[in-house]
């Protein structure tokens, strides 16, 4: 008896395996989208599966015998074929029948369903344009709304009501003045791009308040919280200058960042990096969650071109993910712009991931697409040194480098504020130096800080310690600049003789 | 204000409200003579009080948006500015002449720089201010109408997609409970209010539950936000929720059927994709006889829990106390919905009249122009203000009488930055100089108990910004309050203002000169 149910199994998956196949083709177009979450194919062994009574699934159709066969489909109810045939052995043939057949009714409306947007808004004849919208391919905005495009649009200095040349403006009173008005890195104030032209601004940091990350949503303060911190003056003891010294700095401001949804940001966020750009100042990105990661390397594609800029991701997290609902979000930044080639796989390297949303699947993708990947594991077995060695030299591959900064790179011990923190991440050390070299030892068109949630820290250490890294690319940059590029160049004054 | 237009339309309105179904005409009687009322100082005020019909879209719900400044001609232009304009192309004239621009550029500032313009400079300055107000507002074909969503994901839907239930043992309808010991105790499941949990309206029906809490975690708020983690709260604290009321001696929990109905679903990436959602979950409650309770989450979900009980309970039917330092009233905006406009789409669908929203401790920062607004429409609001003129016992009693006066039914939403932050640090958008919880339990236990409750909510509970447990003890006690209200109403104990005797009084003698 049990050896004829082996039987049947093995006959069961061929033939389900062929239904299988055909089911995923037309799910995937009949073309495999690496883009799209991959559908696996391979078919467990079915001499492993426990036995179980045959007459059990005698009701099941081959598309429910297909599914139950199939462990992607069975992931996505957090399922294993162990634990469905654990399932199958409490039940009898009309209850496993029930039970499969009804997780596939569910599976199968897991996608957009032909006409489930046909519903009418209109009840006892008044409009409620919200009663359909979870079935909408669409969120329907408001496009009556009063000055509809007014948050976005700049007043020009002409209409100023009070005029000024243009340049970055002190806010400081006194020649050696702490405290006042917060700034980032105390520097003048850079209002409009004119401003930064005439002023020469070598590096302009701007906030970009934007909080719809899927960890904790406080990122939309950190610009404020950096500017109101110490961390981002004076002298380096490791490069051995002062980039305040050495650099043009402006503090420009926020770009303005629309609530309640990511997508409405993009457009505005890429074009204002773009301006600072032509302007030639190399951006300081203070987010914001990650979702800003798309519009920033954008501008940095749009203008020096998707082939010549390699990405330094620092981030416990791959935000990778493929096939969501939403275009937009943290979640999702690297897949996108990879999708809308804004960038090269082979040109972004990613260092610090960790946590359970980096899986086999995740990893298997990113080497599919070419990303250069340090995960924590790596650093624990080759050592941090060798690790920014490969990295360094992997970002040279271009004449140009942008680094993305996740605060959740480092551990929480250093950063418990950050909006999706992973315990074993890097040290403050082992960031700054990171950082320091990759500024001084590659030509740096900008930098973002991104996921910071300060009100997940009473104390002022998340934010010393991000402004302290944003201090090690200034230093770099300002070593560059004093031509300082060698090799792990240490100030010899800081070592003792 | 053309008032005598208004006043035409007005009788033209009642007119039209004679005829209207018979059974609010009483009310339309009543609200006629109000009418008559207003008339008489309407010189004085400027508004004529237009009185809705429940299920139909308030005459006047458009009237006025506030805070922003509608375009009107300008007047006094000098002369000199005058010659300038009149030498423009006539479409360029016109257009600062009407005054559009001065949402680009104050008219003092664009005429200094007309008058020191060469005539191309001037007309140079005219097109600037056109280009920028032609961006500013919405364009067909160049702006987009809507935020197009990847439906060829392979989980465009499963965010909100139910688990089977043949996907657990076999079970009868019925709440689960999840404790173990005979003694009973906590189980170590938090729920809210230490409740069983049901997870289908079967499980309501079969259970013959009296209240269902839902969470419901929106975090879209424009403050600090954490709302997200307000259910998980309120259920982990575990105080606050439990034993006998010392003001009533009544015991919520035993008195009551009470469930946790778990989380709804949430698109944490669209307020508006969230809603249909919450709506249905809240109705498919409302639709057992259950008493909804709905743990936000942010102040947009005041929009589908109260549509939702319309659905049941009647278009109109309902009246709605709102608790909130914000009037919540916006409008006009980009999104359809956020945590600042609930109250205008409820009124705007016609699921609630003006006349029937009654909102208490309101004291952020909005203009006039909102408070007229609300004035116009017929709105009740008791601001902090009201409160410091009267005193807080006269404001509730206010606020109770009309909680009752109109309709059968009541809803309650409760934003928890009413409270002062004092008491509820743990919030995104707090305000100071707000209520305390000695005046907000009892208007809480008397609303759920001296009307017909059939809803409550507790919204902006954000407990990030609240590093001890006070702001999740105070979410939990007025949800008490209310628990205990609902229980007096099924123990049919409606006396105004009750309080037990026995616990307000030790009897051993007549310190009051009440008799012993």
């Amino acid at each position: 008896m049990r050896f004829a149910h082996y039987i049947y199994n093995k006959r069961t998956l061929l033939i389900t395996s062929a239904f299988t196949l055909t089911l995923i083709s037309a799910y995937a177009s009949a073309t495999y989208n690496p883009f799209e979450n991959s559908v696996s194919t391979s078919m467990t062994n079915a001499d492993a599966l426990p036995p179980i009574e045959n007459d059990k699934l005698s009701l099941l159709t081959p598309q429910e015998l297909s599914f139950l066969r199939n462990p992607t489909q069975l992931k996505w109810f957090g399922l294993s074929e162990e634990k469905v045939f654990t399932q199958l052995a409490m039940r009898d043939a009309v209850s496993v029948k029930q039970y499969v057949s009804e997780m596939l009714a569910v599976y199968n409306a897991a996608k957009f369903q032909p006409g489930q947007d046909q519903a009418s808004a209109v009840n006892n004849g008044i409009l409620e344009p919200l009663s359909i919208v979870a079935d909408a391919p669409e969120i329907p905005l408001n496009t009556d709304a009063a000055g509809y495009n007014k948050r976005t649009i700049i007043q020009p200095s002409v209409f100023d009501k009070y005029k000024r040349s243009p340049g970055p403006i002190s806010l400081k009173r006194y020649v050696h003045e702490q405290g006042g008005i917060p700034t980032f890195a105390n520097a003048p104030v850079a209002i409009r791009v004119e401003d930064l032209t005439a002023g020469m601004v070598e590096v302009a940091f701007v906030g970009v308040p934007l909080a719809l990350g899927s960890g904790w949503r406080d990122s939309q303060h950190a610009p404020t919280v950096l500017r109101g911190m110490y961390g981002l003056g004076g002298y380096d003891i490791a490069g051995g200058v002062d980039p305040a010294l050495v650099l043009n700095i402006a503090d420009f401001g926020n770009v303005a960042t629309a609530y309640l949804s990511p997508e409405l940001n993009i457009e505005h966020i890429r074009e204002q990096i773009g301006e600072m750009i032509k302007a030639n100042t190399v951006p300081f990105i203070v987010g914001g969650d990650h979702s800003i990661m798309y519009p920033t390397v954008a501008a940095m594609s749009d203008n020096y071109g998707a082939s010549n800029v390699s990405v330094v991701h620092l981030d416990a997290h791959y935000n990778g993910e493929r096939g969501l609902d939403h275009y937009f979000s943290d979640k999702q930044s690297v897949s996108r712009l990879l999708q809308d080639k804004l960038i090269m796989g082979k040109h972004l390297i990613q260092v610090g991931l960790r946590g359970p949303s980096q899986d086999k699947e995740a990893l298997q993708w990113l080497r599919t697409q070419g990303i250069n990947y340090h995960t924590m594991v790596e650093v624990q077995q080759s050592g941090w040194d060798k690790v920014v060695a490969i990295a360094i030299k992997q970002a040279k591959t271009t004449s140009k480098t942008f680094i993305s900064f996740d605060m959740s790179v480092l551990d929480p011990a250093y950063a418990p504020g950050a909006g999706r923190p992973v315990p074993g991440g890097l040290s403050i050390l082992q960031a700054q130096t990171l950082v320091r070299r990759l500024c001084a030892e590659t030509e740096i068109i900008g930098f973002e800080m991104l996921d910071l949630a300060p009100y997940l820290d009473i104390s002022y250490k998340t934010a010393l310690n991000a402004n302290h890294i944003m201090h090690a690319c200034l230093t770099g940059i300002a070593m560059r600049k004093s031509g300082i590029t060698k090799s792990n160049h240490l100030d010899p004054l800081a070592l003792s003789q | 204000m053309n008032v005598k237009k208004l006043v035409t339309s007005v009788l033209a309105m009642c007119a039209v409200s004679t005829i209207v179904i018979s059974g609010v005409q009483s009310q339309i009687a009543s609200n006629v003579k109000q009418v008559g009322e207003k008339q008489k100082d309407s010189a004085e005020s400027e508004f004529v009080y237009i009185p809705s019909v429940a299920g139909q879209v308030p005459e006047r719900i458009d009237s006025a948006t506030p805070g922003l400044m509608a375009a009107e001609p300008l007047e006094d232009i000098p002369e000199d500015v005058m010659a300038i304009l009149d030498s423009l192309p006539s479409d360029k004239g016109d257009f600062i002449k009407s005054g559009k621009g001065e949402g680009v550029v104050k008219k003092d500032i664009l005429f200094e720089l007309l008058i020191s313009a060469s005539p191309s400079e001037a007309e140079g300055y005219v097109d600037t201010v056109m280009s920028i107000y032609d961006k500013m507002e919405f364009k067909k074909g160049r702006d987009i109408e809507a935020i197009a969503l990847n439906k060829s994901s392979p989980d465009f839907n499963s965010w909100r997609l139910k688990r089977p239930q043949s996907m657990n043992p076999d079970r009868e309808d019925g709440p689960i409970s999840l404790g173990r010991y005979l003694g009973g105790g906590n189980s170590g499941i938090p729920t809210f209010a230490n409740a069983p949990v049901a997870l289908t309206a079967e499980d309501l029906i079969a259970g013959e539950v009296d209240v269902a809490i839902l969470g419901a975690p929106l975090d879209m708020g424009s403050g600090w936000r954490d709302a997200i983690n307000g259910p998980k709260a309120m259920r982990m604290l575990r105080r606050g929720t439990g034993g006998t009321d010392v003001s009533t001696m009544i015991n919520p929990t035993s008195v009551l059927n009470i469930v946790d109905y778990g989380d709804v679903a949430i698109d944490q990436l669209s307020t508006e994709r969230s809603v249909q959602e919450v709506r249905s979950m809240v109705r498919e409650i409302a639709e057992t006889g259950a008493i909804p309770i709905i743990i936000g989450g942010d102040h947009s979900l005041e929009y589908p829990n109260v549509a939702a009980i319309a659905d049941v309970y009647g278009k109109g039917k309902v009246s709605v106390v709102h608790f909130d330092a914000h009037l919540d009233t916006g409008r006009g905006r980009v999104h359809l919905l956020s945590h600042g406009q609930p109250i205008y789409r409820l009124m705007k669908e016609a699921h609630v009249r003006p006349e029937n929203f009654i909102q208490v401790g309101l004291r952020a920062h909005y203009s006039k122009s909102y408070y007229e607004w609300e004035k116009e429409i017929g709105m009740k609001y008791h601001t902090m203000a009201e409160v410091e003129r009267r005193g807080w016992d006269d404001v509730m009693d206010r606020v109770i009488k009309e909680a009752t006066e109109n309709t059968e039914y009541l809803y309650v939403s409760f934003d928890v930055d009413v409270l002062d932050p004092a008491f509820q640090p743990g919030t995104g958008t707090p305000v100071s100089g707000g209520l305390t919880m000695r005046e907000a339990i009892p208007i809480v236990r008397r609303l759920c108990a001296e009307t017909k409750l059939v809803g409550f909510d507790i919204v902006e509970l954000a407990p990030a910004l609240d590093s001890s447990y006070v702001s999740a003890l105070n979410a939990n006690s007025l949800m008490f309050a209310c628990m205990t209200g609902i229980a007096m109403h099924k123990e049919e104990i409606t006396e105004k203002g009750f309080i037990s005797e026995l616990s307000s009084e030790h009897g051993q003698d007549d310190y009051y000169g009440e008799g012993r």
